[in-house]
């Protein structure tokens, strides 16, 4: 009611509405102001936390781009959000919204790490790398295919379905790290090392970036051309837009279904693929920091478009170096991490909603 | 409808008065400077095609949106509405063609929470009496305690009139008000229209359908590409110039329809049974064979099985008994994918959510079922340079407009959506075509041109099936008429003996006498 009086007495009214058209250049300048307001807030944390906002400023932005090794370092963490971006890219695209992108992501480093374990030592890197990505795609694509089999046949959700087999393959994978899996000379729940042959070659010499990026990037231009040039994402991008329309036109929609997420699944489990010879080089239980979860903000951010999901992930690897070389050099708590990545991440998706809507106040008398 | 249409008007007073109206779209002018007033008590019909700008002119006086400029006044003071509940509180009533009822409610439940501001109790006894009196005034029979869903749609649209009329109105819009009903029904509706216009109330119908306009209305206000053409009195007009004056040129009523004896028999169903979606018995036991070079019109009221016959033969809802034949061979029951293979091609009926991806281009679009093809599909990867090749030779053949085949099909008019549909459809050369309302929502020109595709079609030999509401178009396509009522078929007449009348009794259940039956 006091509201309603307020609204009376101010003579005025709230309403938000859809933007009839948002142009490229408007979108562009959203997303600047969303990380100038971000920033602007950081810097209200890090003075809270008493360290100098300049300092921290300059040292988060060498962090991120300031030498060669702080871009690889970028590229780096970008590399396997890129993966994740894409794959949900894919099967958002369906309108599947699967949330198990995470659990990909570790059956395709299972399946990396198995096929080493299995072939590993007799092969060369030329046959063996190329047998661990496509290890990676097959693992992942299975635990894609499962909620989609599922949802094709008793429409089971594929929310809750992929949500549940992100704990189920984590704790199948926590079970084999503490047993069969296990690297007897070692302390630790982890396997042994990968072969040598087996590993991603570094990018540039010297630095941790390796060869996966190119992967990525490779993987971008694919789902691209998947999408928008192939009859199967035609059918895909068709059941997403209206499912009943395709229906009519005889698409088979649990077909399309089950497609969608063995491919969304294969190209998160090459995240997994390229994580471990890339980078760790043996599975361990943290292998990734919620990968499967970011990938659906970049997808989002990047408009479910290989165009705007590479440039969100880079941007997201560099807030995440930027962000840990800022904590050192200024000493703010570690807490302080989270908090901006989260700060900007809020900010991008708020300026998403803005930019596509808008509030207008209008009078009841003019 | 009922005549005595231009009778003496009580009131000569202005109740609304419309200013130099502009409302601009990103990509259409939708009102250009719209000026015209409505008297008190008068019925005016507001008449164009679609796009013309009529349903955004509602919208501004029902205060669902704001002009970019322009001023309006009622009762003599001006006003700007900024949202349909100060409208409502000034005296302006909207009943919209697609209810906005809740239809697990009753229809008192539904009125009540439609307008007034409950308190903590909920005492419904007042609003009841009020309606009993306003349904005993009008002579309609309702049951206001039943659930909105258990209504037939005239009674829905009724609950809805009431609604508006609840509050204390002095203007009604309606918006395409018989789309939906019998001819029956119609004249109802009308009848008790003109009453309310009696009492002093003023009524703007929204509508594309002339024989109303010059049967109803006192005075017909036409748009055209958003500007006001003409208001009129009706009895200074016809139904051809009106048409010339929403067209913009000549209009043919009715297509050229010599009718050719059909040849053998091309689909035959038998005894054909399906459930709907609720799965209750949607059709129960449907026979009916279309034959070569003939339009088969199934005609009734809607929900009476159409929507299920249609998906049955399109083959995307399951036969519960039953056979269909095509060619003599078997396709019940069989993928939609096989039967497009083997020459049936179909138009639904609701193009945006059944018959076109909104948001793909339109070459996207005309390939939709048919991207597999080998013309178009090459190893899994689409022939961007074929399709686009096709779409222009579309785009040209069937006056797709804007001709443009890298457009989202979001962007073109509801005609022209129907176009795409029909390019789609017809340049595979079905053996059989299957067309559930093919003009529902279509202006004059689009609706001319759909017909004349269709009888082509005819001519060329294919059978048609032609699921319609409107009785105007089968009257004016069918070879014979069949009429649908509860999931049965009621009556088969030849299409050029047909009366308006009889079909009208049999879509409503009624048989007078024993319906002929041809075959």
């Amino acid at each position: 009611m006091a509201v309603q009086q307020l609204r009376k007495s101010a003579g005025a009214r709230w309403k938000i509405e859809r933007r009839p058209d948002v142009s490229t250049g408007r979108q562009f300048v959203a997303i600047l102001l969303a990380l100038g307001v971000s920033f602007v807030v950081s810097a209200v944390l890090i003075a809270v936390a008493g360290a100098s906002v300049g300092r921290a400023a300059v040292a988060a932005l060498h962090g991120a781009f300031g030498d060669l090794r702080a871009i690889a370092e970028t590229l780096l963490q970008a590399t396997p959000i890129l993966f994740t971006g894409l794959a949900v890219t894919v099967a958002f695209r369906a309108r599947l919204f699967s949330i198990g992108a995470e659990g990909q992501f570790f059956a395709g480093a299972m399946g990396a790490v198995w096929v080493c374990m299995l072939v590993g030592d007799r092969l060369p890197s030329a046959v063996l790398i190329p047998l661990v990505v496509v290890a990676g795609l097959v693992g992942g694509g299975i635990w894609g295919a499962i909620p989609g089999l599922l949802k094709a046949k008793y429409d089971a959700s594929e929310i809750i379905v992929t949500v549940m087999l992100n704990f189920v393959i984590f704790f199948f994978l926590a079970f084999l790290l503490g047993d069969a899996w296990r690297d007897p000379s070692s302390f630790y729940y982890q396997t042994p090392r990968m072969p040598a042959a087996a590993q991603f070659p570094e990018l540039i010499p010297g630095m941790r970036l390796h060869w996966g990026f190119v992967l990525a990037l490779a993987c971008a231009a694919m789902v691209y051309v998947f999408l928008w040039k192939t009859a199967w994402g035609y059918e895909i991008r068709a059941v997403g837009i209206n499912a009943e329309a395709a229906r009519y036109k005889g698409i088979s929609i649990p077909k399309v279904t089950v497609v969608a997420m063995a491919v969304s699944g294969a190209i998160a489990g090459l995240a997994g693929a390229s994580e471990v010879p890339g980078l760790h080089q043996r599975l361990v239980l943290d292998l990734s920091s919620g990968f499967g979860f970011t990938g659906i903000i970049i997808a989002m951010l990047g408009r479910l478009h290989p165009l705007g999901v590479v440039p969100a992930a880079i941007l997201f690897g560099a807030s995440v170096t930027g962000i840990s070389a800022m904590q050192i050099a200024v000493n703010v708590p570690v807490a302080i991490n989270q908090a901006i990545q989260g700060v900007i991440l809020i900010f991008l998706l708020m300026a998403d909603v803005l930019v596509r809507y808008r509030v207008r106040r209008t009078n009841p008398r003019v | 409808m009922a005549a005595n249409a231009p009778s003496s008007r009580p009131h000569q007073e202005i109740l609304l008065k419309v200013e130099n109206i502009t409302k601009r779209y990103p990509l259409v002018l939708a009102n250009d400077n719209i000026s015209f007033e409505i008297r008190r008590g008068e019925i005016c019909s507001l008449l164009g095609e679609n796009g013309a700008g009529k349903s955004t002119l509602a919208e501004i006086l029902c205060g669902a949106c704001r002009p970019d400029s322009g001023t309006i006044s009622f009762g003599g003071k001006p006003t700007a509405f900024a949202s349909p509940r100060d409208a409502i509180a000034a005296g302006v009533g909207m009943v919209h063609q697609h209810f906005t009822l809740v239809p697990t409610l009753s229809a008192v439940e539904n009125i009540f929470i439609g307008t007034k501001s409950t308190g903590i109790l909920l005492d419904l006894k007042p609003t009841t009496r009020r309606l009993e009196e306003l349904c005993a005034a009008y002579e309609v029979e309702l049951d206001l305690h039943a659930k909105v869903s258990q209504l037939s749609v005239d009674k829905q649209q009724w609950v809805e009139i009431l609604k508006a009329l609840f509050g204390g109105i002095q203007l009604l819009i309606l918006d395409e008000p018989t789309a939906a009903l019998t001819p029956q029904e119609s004249r109802k509706l009308y009848a008790n229209l003109q009453k309310m216009r009696s009492e002093g109330l003023s009524i703007i119908c929204i509508t594309h359908k002339l024989e109303e306009v010059i049967d109803a209305s006192d005075r017909v206000i036409v748009l055209r590409n958003g500007k006001l053409v003409d208001a009129i009195e009706t009895a200074a007009t016809n139904k051809e110039a009106l048409a010339r004056m929403m067209v913009g040129r000549d209009v043919m009523f009715r297509v050229d329809n010599k009718r050719k004896e059909p040849g053998e028999a091309l689909l035959e169903v038998d005894d054909l049974t399906a459930y709907n979606d609720r799965g209750h018995a949607a059709l129960r036991g449907v026979s009916f064979t279309v034959r070569r070079g003939e339009v088969l019109a199934v005609a009734g009221v809607s929900g009476n099985g159409q929507k299920e016959l249609f998906d049955v033969l399109v083959g995307v809802r399951q036969a519960a008994g039953g056979r269909i034949a095509l060619d003599r061979k078997d396709i019940t029951n069989r993928p939609t994918t096989f039967s497009r293979g083997h020459g049936i091609g179909s138009i639904p009926a609701d193009r945006i959510h059944q018959g076109l991806v909104m948001d793909f281009r339109v070459d996207e679009n005309l390939i939709l079922g048919r991207h597999w093809d080998s013309r178009f599909t090459r190893w899994s990867f689409l022939s961007q340079g074929k399709i686009a090749a096709f779409a222009e030779t579309m785009i040209r053949d069937y006056e797709i407009v804007p001709p443009s085949a890298s457009q989202a099909v979001r962007a073109l008019s509801g005609g022209n959506l129907q176009k795409v549909i029909i390019a789609r459809e017809l340049s595979q050369e079905p053996k059989c075509l299957l067309v559930n309302q093919p003009t529902r929502g279509l202006d004059v020109g689009a609706t001319e041109y759909a017909h004349r595709r269709l009888l082509q079609e005819r001519d060329r030999g294919a059978g048609i099936l032609l699921i319609s509401e409107d009785l105007a178009e089968i009257l004016s396509l069918a070879t014979r008429i069949a009429v649908i009522f509860r999931g049965q078929i009621v009556g088969m007449m030849d299409g050029g003996e047909a009366s308006i009348d009889e079909i009208g009794l049999l879509m409503a259940g009624i048989h007078r006498g024993a319906p002929r039956r041809l075959q």
